[in-house]
């Protein structure tokens, strides 16, 4: 199957399972690296890919998060990612997915300006978190994020679903592409 | 696809059987363990719970049908901002019940507590008379800091009167005094003055003359009039300039 579901899979027990879309080889290893340091009651499970659709030979657990990693200092990245989008299912949507977009601290590097990648993560009404990813710190920080929405998506925190979250996310969120 | 999407996978297997970030124990892990296998398991059970009820609302939400018809992409949108501020709306309105609700709960159990306990004695009736103190003493300023404002606002009405009391008279002492700068200057320039100066003028000229003869006549006759008292007076009068008293 190309598409990726949802919810096609039965969940692992105590298990939460996150998918990094992106070109950028070291920066999703270094970011998976860091987020499997995290401090986290449930088993994660990182996966790292190019591009979708995956290989469907391999045996996977239910996908509970997919990032899409943008870096903005080369245009092929975000290309890779808008073909990827394709084989993602719809409901992937609401709260289990989101963009990261790396590299935003060197203005001058940027191919893809700070518009493009918000005006895609608002059609497709996902959050868009902006860290470098090359920098220990703030890695770190976004590594602890991921975990803590990886968990509310898996499932794991009673009581907040990932629509809940999603909706949560939005209200700081709206305001910016609307003033563009 | 030009390469082969590539996937790699990673794991970690969880610090402490269900610990939550609790510092692993060394020693004494035996009596640990059945209570670390306790509270997995009641996560476990709260994680299935939420994931039931999460594959369940997927149930539901698939058996609405979506339209299928081909929209244009403002609809779309417009739809989709609809369904948000639904979600929104819906929201909200369950944190207010369940506000509601705690509230309920809480005067309740206030309630109950009160009627089982002494209620003079308690901490809860020192801190409530204290509320109704603060209370009272709020509205007390407030009621004060009205009044304050109502009198700084009559005072204000009144000097703003005054203001524009002084300015209407000076307006009128302005006018006054211009009226009476006309008046003058009319006055000058009427043509009675004139009549009544040119009058003068030859008066002053005839009396001069008349003053001139008799001084003449004087002087002439050579009579000495420095000797007498009265003479001497007449003459020095005839001597007087009559244009200088105009």
């Amino acid at each position: 199957m190309s598409v990726l579901r949802p919810l096609d899979k039965q969940p692992g027990l105590n298990t939460a399972t996150i998918l990094l879309v992106g070109t950028e080889d070291a920066l999703l290893q270094q970011l998976a690296d860091s987020m499997l340091k995290e401090d986290c009651a449930s088993e994660l499970r990182v996966h790292l890919a190019r591009s979708l659709p995956l290989p469907s030979s391999v045996d996977r657990p239910r996908i509970d998060l997919i990032v899409f990693v943008v870096n903005l200092h080369s245009k092929y990245s975000l290309r890779n990612v808008e073909e990827s989008l394709h084989y993602v299912d719809a409901t992937f949507f609401l709260g289990k997915a989101a963009f990261l977009a790396t590299g935003a601290g060197r203005e001058s590097h940027c191919s893809v300006h700070r518009n493009t990648i918000m005006k895609l993560a608002h059609t497709y009404r996902s959050p868009l978190f902006f860290c470098d990813l090359e920098i220990e710190g703030f890695r770190a920080t976004m590594a602890q994020r991921l975990v803590r929405m990886l968990q509310i998506c898996a499932g794991h925190v009673p009581g907040v679903s990932a629509l809940n979250l999603l909706s949560l996310l939005r209200s700081s969120e709206t305001l910016a592409p609307e003033d563009l | 696809m030009e390469m082969q999407p590539r996937e790699q996978a990673a794991t970690e297997s969880p610090d402490s059987g269900g610990g939550e970030g609790r510092p692993p124990q060394v020693a004494g892990a035996q009596e640990a363990r059945p209570e670390d296998r306790l509270t997995l398991l009641l996560r476990l059970k709260a994680q299935t719970k939420q994931q039931l009820l999460e594959y369940k609302s997927m149930l539901d939400a698939s058996e609405e049908k979506t339209p299928e018809q081909i929209m244009q992409d403002k609809q779309i949108e417009a739809k989709i901002e609809d369904l948000e501020n639904e979600i929104e709306e819906v929201k909200t309105a369950f944190e207010i019940k369940r506000l509601a609700l705690h509230r309920m709960q809480l005067s309740a159990a206030l309630k109950k507590n009160l009627e089982k306990i002494n209620p003079q004695t308690s901490v809860l009736m020192d801190n409530m008379k204290h509320i109704l103190k603060l209370n009272k003493l709020i509205m007390k300023s407030q009621q004060e800091s009205w009044d304050l404002e109502e009198k700084l606002l009559d005072v204000r009405k009144k000097r703003l009167q005054l203001k524009q009391a002084s300015e209407s008279k000076l307006l009128e002492i302005q006018t006054e005094k211009n009226k009476q700068k006309d008046d003058l200057a009319i006055m000058e320039n009427s043509d009675k003055i004139k009549t009544v100066q040119q009058n003068l003028q030859t008066e002053i000229q005839v009396t001069t003359v008349i003053q001139h003869v008799f001084q003449n006549l004087i002087l002439g006759s050579k009579a000495n009039w420095a000797e007498d008292s009265a003479f001497k007076e007449i003459v020095l009068q005839l001597e007087k300039n009559l244009t200088m008293i105009k």
